[in-house]
């Protein structure tokens, strides 16, 4: 829940506006001009139906230098972009081999594993010398030439270290049992199917990742959502809808399935899952908690959002996450009872058809959970965590005094600074750039039409330095294009008190 | 003066935005805006420009709302292109708040020019107005297509799917 003021909303709305009708009439002209132009493509249907690419041709690619930039190093905390330029305006863009320095605001990495670290580094690359860089197979396909010919594992994708991952991250999570995909996207989109079907619930919240959108939809289950964060709601959606049962037939329903994520990436909120469980234990309904990004970035031990926040991991049904953000790999796993693993074991297709986790990947979160524990005998894992709470708080904390509207909770490394206005997205972007800060803007429709905003992400390795360095640029350029909203108004209050004063 | 800006559960991102504040006050401060931009440009009188505006938001209105189908972008995976923009919003739920609004807006718009035609230029054309038949015929027009019945009712095939 934001505030805004009315004067800025329509302002927005007649920023985004006058970029739709500028796009309308540059489609009209297009469409004129393509009349007279001949195309080789007659009699074959058009590639995208009717307006479906308007938002990236007119709004998307006149700004396209602010998203997707290249980047010719690790993404540590001071990494190369490279440089692009334009000849159309930017409706494609080219890069050139020079390289400039800038500091790293917008990629997830929490800990700092995301560059060489000196423990996990020399055990990747051991492990990349005895096991090569793929598996080249899925995880099952080892099992069935063993029960057909009775030889050796030849073929298996399932190596020892696939098996000591598993241990090691049903452990670290707090469960009996898990299971790791190669990709953290496709654990969504291929376990959400496998759990529920037809005449079942699925109840989501409405700021839920692209990829539990994608999975319940493929899952052929009812989707309702409920307001973001909103356990009010979500027992009134669980009541209406276990009142009046499947649509149509009015039947029970098959299952009940609530999908939350431990920190919404866009927000920076955290989830409100104690009252969450509470209302879904009340109706017995299943939850899904998306752990992407707060597993090993918050709580005392970095066991993620259900350490932090005091809930028992026995309440949560089934706990997912990725090892994109904090652990420096890729990949996801899904944690839970053992009985809900073995299942998925033999039906989730990601497991049995798609490639496992590459052996290096695998050794890299095996390396990085040790170290977060603190296994591996330094005090490095608490030091991290105890820097990335102190840095995100710090960081927060003074962009507030400054002026900005910062959303975000407490303790979470994700900050989002709110522009409103369309204009703002290319204007920061660039003039941060031209200072050799890099952050990440988002815009719609990946948020809200009023609420576009950058997003920055704070990892263990910012020093102090760095943060205030980018504190100084983002506090030069915020003056520039106008951001300071809750300067304002508090201006505005001292001017009225000083008005009244003189009467 | 602040505003809540309250995210919505509607999960269409094409229409999301409608039921946020101040929309409203946008729409009419743009046809207001657009209703002097003509008086200046042109320098006719008031009750010209308001009927020049009318068919204009007349043409806007029903090619944006009731004409074009489906989202302009991609990530809903075209769910929505059966559908034009008046029967997205809102997930299709009749009769509310917006609707009405949106309904009574053309015929407000028509009554002004009525009233303006009435007190200002009708006794020099003895009460006639050549553009009333065309002005009536779209806010008719405008007024039956964001009727509930004709949610999703498409007259002779016009503008169907294929």
């Amino acid at each position: 829940m934001v505030k805004i003021p009315f004067f800025l909303a329509l302002s927005t709305y007649f920023s985004f506006g006058l970029l739709f009708v500028f796009g309308q009439v540059r489609d009209f002209f297009r469409k004129i001009f393509d009349f007279f132009h001949f195309s080789n493509l007659q009699g074959y249907a058009p590639i995208c139906s009717g307006q479906e690419d308007f938002i990236v041709r007119r709004l998307y690619h006149r700004v396209q230098d602010c998203f997707g930039r290249p980047i010719s190093s690790a993404p540590d905390v001071w990494f190369d972009i490279v440089h692009r330029y334009s000849n159309d305006h930017n409706k494609t863009m080219r890069r050139t081999s020079k390289v400039t320095r800038c500091l790293n605001l917008g990629s997830y990495n929490y800990l700092g594993f995301a560059a060489a670290d000196e423990y996990c580094t020399p055990r990747v690359i051991e492990t990349l010398k005895r096991f090569s860089p793929s598996t080249c197979s899925p995880r099952v396909d080892g099992v069935f030439l063993l029960f057909f010919i009775l030889l050796l594992l030849l073929l298996s994708g399932t190596t020892t270290l696939h098996k000591e991952l598993e241990e090691s991250v049903a452990n670290f999570v707090g469960k009996p049992a898990a299971i790791i995909f190669g990709m953290g996207y496709a654990t969504n989109t291929a376990t959400l199917p496998v759990l529920i079907g037809k005449g079942g619930l699925i109840i989501s919240d409405s700021l839920n990742h692209n990829s539990i959108i994608n999975g319940a939809r493929g899952s052929g289950a009812t989707i309702r959502v409920f307001q973001h964060n909103t356990p009010s709601h979500l027992e009134e959606v669980l009541r209406q809808h276990i009142a009046e049962g499947q649509p149509r037939t009015h039947r029970r329903w098959k299952k009940i399935v609530v999908l939350v994520e431990g920190i919404y990436s866009m927000e920076g909120e955290l989830c409100k899952l104690p009252e969450i469980v509470a209302v879904c234990k009340k109706y017995k309904a299943y939850v899904y908690l998306d752990e992407a990004h707060s597993i090993g970035a918050v709580g005392k031990t970095g066991k993620g959002v259900c350490e932090l926040l005091g809930v028992d991991t026995a309440d949560v049904d089934v706990m997912m996450g990725t090892f994109t953000k904090s652990f420096g790999s890729c990949g996801g796993y899904i944690a839970g009872s053992k009985e809900l693993i073995q299942y998925l074991k033999y039906t989730s297709p990601a497991h049995l058809y798609a490639t496992s986790i590459s052996p290096p990947a695998a050794q890299q979160i095996i390396s990085s959970i040790k170290v977060i524990l603190g296994e591996d005998g330094s005090g490095r894992g608490a030091e991290k965590l105890a820097r990335i709470r102190e840095n995100s708080n710090f960081f927060r904390s003074e962009l507030q005094k400054m002026g900005f509207e910062v959303i975000g909770d407490y303790d979470s490394p994700v900050i989002s600074i709110m522009l409103y206005n369309p204009a703002k997205i290319p204007a920061f972007s660039r003039e941060c750039l031209k200072q050799n800060v890099a952050v990440v803007m988002s815009g719609f429709p990946a948020v809200p039409l009023l609420l576009s905003r950058a997003r920055i992400c704070i990892s263990a390795c910012h020093t102090k330095e760095d943060l205030l360095k980018a504190l100084e640029v983002i506090s030069q350029v915020g003056d520039l294009i106008g951001i300071k909203y809750s300067l304002a108004g508090s201006n505005k209050q001292h001017q009225e008190q000083g008005a009244k004063k003189l009467e | 003066m602040y505003v809540k800006a309250e995210p919505a559960t509607d999960l269409n991102k094409n229409t999301e935005w409608f039921t946020y504040p101040g929309v409203w006050t946008t729409y009419l401060l743009i046809v207001f805006m657009s209703w002097l931009l003509v008086l200046s440009i042109f320098g006719c009188s008031a009750g010209m420009a308001w009927t020049i505006v009318h068919l204009c938001h007349f043409a806007v209105t029903y090619h944006f709302f009731h004409w074009k189908k489906g989202t302009p972008f991609a990530d809903d995976q075209g769910i929505y292109n059966g559908l034009t923009w008046w029967e997205q919003i809102e997930n299709g739920k009749q009769l509310t708040r917006n609707r009405k609004f949106l309904t009574v807006v053309p015929v407000v718009l028509h009554l002004m020019i009525g009233e303006l035609w009435y007190l200002i230029g009708s006794h020099t054309t003895n009460y006639q107005n050549p553009m009333l038949f065309f002005i009536t015929l779209a806010v008719f027009v405008l007024v039956v297509a964001k009727f509930p019945h004709m949610h999703k009712v498409r007259i002779f095939g016009i503008n169907a799917d294929h």
